[in-house]
C-alpha cells in the first residue's frame, strides 16, 4: 500500500533521508521510530506530497507520489507534525473546510463531520473556536481531519504529542480499529505505544532505515530468549485511569467508578 | 473549482470575525464621506459663483463630473492603500503557522487556492465599493441635474466603479503574491505597498524628464491609467494594463506557493 523506493532528501549538504525502501501492505499499522532529527517527519512528508524527493520516489495505493499526486492525496490522511489548524475559525468550519478540500461529497460533509468528531472526542468542541482550545484540542482536531472522508491510507506524525494518558489510550484504540481497512504509518516518541498498537515497525536513524520487522521478529532478533508479554505495559495506564476522569467528561455519572467511564482495559 | 470555492469561503469567514475586514471598509467609508462632503461643498460654492457671474457655464456644470468623479479619485488611493493590508497574511499566515502544509497535501491544485485566496480578497473589495456606490446612489435620490434631468449620469458612475475594481483586481493580487514571498505578514504589507504606491505615483519620478521617459511612465502609472474609466470611458489598453498586473502576480502566486514545497 505505501512503497518506498531509495527514498532521499537532501537539504543542501545535509542528508536527512538516505536511500530508504521499504513497504507497508494493506491494512498493516506500521510505527515509526526513531531519535529527533533521523527523518520521519521529511520521510512521511515526501509520501504525503509535501515535500519532493531529492531521488527515489515513493508509491501510495499503486500511484506515484510524483507522477498522479492528486490521486495519492485523494488516498492518504495525514497529520503533520503541528497540527495544520486555523485559530480563527470554530472547529465545525474548519472540519467543513478540510472535508470540501478533500473532496468529500456535499451531502456527506455534515455527517462526516460528526463521525470524525465523535471518534476522536471531539463532538461537545464543534462549535468552539480553535484558538481557544488545548493542546490536546487542537491535536485531536488535526487528527480528525486526516480522518476526514475515511482515506484508505493515513499518515500521522507524532499524533499522540500532547494528549494526557487516557486520550493516547483513545488515540491508540482508534488506530487499532483502524487496522485491516486502513493501512497506517504513525510516528512517535512513546515506545509502549509501539508495542500496544502497531503490527511492524520501522527503525530509521541519522535517515537509514535500521530495521524493519514484526514486534515477534524483533523480540526474536534483538532479545532471544526473553519471554515479552504486552498486557504488562500498560499496568500505570490502568492505574491511572481508575484515579482520574478523561478530561472532556464532566463528571463521573453518580455511582459509577472513574474506570468504566473511561472505559477500561478488558 | 470545489477546493477553490472551499477556499474562499475560509477566507471570508476569516476576514468577516476578525475585525481586518471591518476596520477596512470603516476606513474607506470615513474617508468617502469626507471627500463626498468636501466635494459637494466645493460644488455648491461653484454653483452659486457661476450663477451670480456665468450662468451659461452654470448650466453646464454637472454632479458626476464635479462631485462622484474626485470622489472615486480620492477613494482609488483608499484601495491601493488598503489592499496590501487586506492581503498580507493570505498566504504568509499559513506558512507561518504551518497550515500550507495542509493545503500542498489535499487533492486540490496551488492555483485552485490562490483562486480562491483572491476571490475572498475581491469580495471584499466589492463590498467597500458597494459602500462607495452609495454615495452616487444618495445623490441620484436627494439632488437635480442642471436641466432638471437626473443628478447622476449611471453610466460614468459604472465605468468608474469598474475602474476601481480593476484597480483593486491588480493591486490584490500583488499584493497576494508578496504575502506567498514571507512568513511575515507586515514585511509581505510593506513590500507590497511599496510597489503599489510606486506604481500609483510613478510619474513624479519622471517629472523634469521628456520624451520617452515621460511616456513609460505615464504608461505604467496605475493612476494615470483609471482617469479614462472616471470619466467614463473604456480603453482596450487601460483594461488591458490592469489584467495584465493581475494575471502576472497570480500566475507568481501560484510559482511561489509551489516553490514553497520544494524549500
Amino acid at each position: 500500500m505505501i512503497e518506498a523506493i531509495a527514498l532521499t532528501r537532501r537539504y543542501r549538504d545535509v542528508v536527512a533521508v538516505d536511500r530508504l525502501s521499504f513497504t507497508v501492505g494493506k491494512g498493516e499499522i506500521v510505527g515509526f521510530l526513531g531519535p529527533n532529527g533521523a527523518g520521519k517527519s521529511t520521510t512521511m512528508r515526501m509520501l504525503t506530497g509535501a515535500l519532493p524527493a531529492s531521488e527515489g520516489t515513493a508509491r501510495v495505493a499503486g500511484f506515484d507520489v510524483f507522477e498522479q499526486p492528486l490521486e495519492v492525496k485523494r488516498r492518504i490522511g495525514y497529520l503533520p507534525e503541528n497540527p495544520p489548524v486555523y485559530s480563527d475559525l470554530s472547529v465545525r468550519s474548519y472540519l467543513r473546510f478540510c472535508a470540501e478540500l478533500k473532496g468529500v461529497p456535499r451531502r456527506r460533509v455534515a455527517p462526516e463531520i460528526d463521525r470524525v468528531a465523535e471518534r476522536t472526542g471531539l463532538s461537545g468542541a464543534l462549535g468552539r473556536t480553535v484558538a481557544n482550545l488545548s493542546k490536546g484540542f487542537r491535536q485531536r482536531a488535526g487528527l480528525a481531519q486526516a480522518l476526514l472522508g475515511d482515506p484508505e491510507v493515513l499518515v500521522l506524525d507524532e499524533p499522540t504529542v500532547g494528549l494526557d494518558p487516557l486520550q493516547i489510550r483513545e488515540v491508540r484504540e482508534l488506530v487499532k480499529g483502524l487496522a485491516g481497512e486502513h493501512t497506517v504509518l504513525l510516528s512517535t516518541h512513546i515506545l509502549s505505544e509501539v508495542a500496544l498498537a502497531c503490527h511492524k515497525v520501522l527503525v530509521i536513524d541519522g535517515g537509514r532505515l535500521v530495521d524493519f520487522d514484526t514486534l515477534e521478529g524483533l523480540i526474536a532478533k534483538h532479545l532471544p530468549g526473553r519471554s515479552v508479554t504486552l498486557d504488562d505495559l500498560a499496568f500505570l495506564e490502568d492505574i491511572y485511569g481508575k484515579l482520574v476522569r478523561p478530561a472532556d467528561s464532566p463528571a463521573h455519572p453518580p455511582g459509577q467508578p472513574a474506570a468504566t467511564a473511561a472505559g477500561a482495559r478488558p | 473549482m470545489r477546493s477553490m470555492l472551499a477556499v474562499a469561503r475560509k477566507e471570508i469567514e476569516v476576514y468577516f470575525t476578525t475585525p481586518i475586514a471591518y476596520v477596512m471598509l470603516a476606513v474607506i467609508a470615513f474617508f468617502g464621506a469626507q471627500f463626498f462632503n468636501g466635494a459637494l461643498d466645493a460644488y455648491r460654492f461653484l454653483a452659486l459663483r457661476a450663477s451670480a457671474f456665468a450662468p451659461e457655464a452654470a448650466a453646464g456644470l454637472n454632479l458626476t463630473d464635479r462631485v462622484v468623479v474626485p470622489l472615486f479619485g480620492s477613494v482609488a488611493i483608499f484601495l491601493v492603500i488598503v489592499s496590501p493590508f487586506l492581503t498580507m497574511r493570505l498566504v504568509a499566515e499559513e506558512k507561518r503557522t504551518r497550515t500550507l502544509e495542509l493545503l500542498l497535501t489535499v487533492p486540490a491544485r496551488p492555483i485552485s487556492i490562490v483562486l480562491g485566496k483572491w476571490l475572498a480578497v475581491l469580495a471584499v473589495v466589492a463590498v467597500a465599493l458597494g459602500v462607495v456606490a452609495l454615495f452616487p446612489a444618495v445623490l441620484a435620490v436627494a439632488g437635480r441635474g442642471a436641466g432638471g434631468g437626473a443628478a447622476v449620469e449611471w453610466q460614468t458612475v459604472a465605468t468608474g466603479l469598474l475602474g476601481l475594481f480593476l484597480l483593486a483586481m491588480m493591486c490584490t493580487a500583488i499584493g497576494l503574491f508578496f504575502s506567498s514571498l514571507t512568513e511575515s505578514v507586515i514585511v509581505s504589507a510593506l513590500l507590497a505597498l511599496v510597489l503599489l504606491l510606486a506604481l500609483w505615483a510613478v510619474t513624479l519620478f519622471a517629472i523634469g524628464v521628456e520624451g520617452p521617459g515621460r511616456d513609460i511612465a505615464s504608461a505604467l502609472s496605475s493612476s494615470e491609467r483609471l482617469n479614462g474609466f472616471l470619466q467614463g470611458r473604456i480603453a482596450l489598453a487601460d483594461v488591458v494594463y490592469y489584467l495584465s498586473f493581475t494575471v502576472l502576480g497570480l500566475f507568481l502566486t501560484e510559482r511561489a506557493v509551489e516553490a514553497h514545497r520544494w524549500a
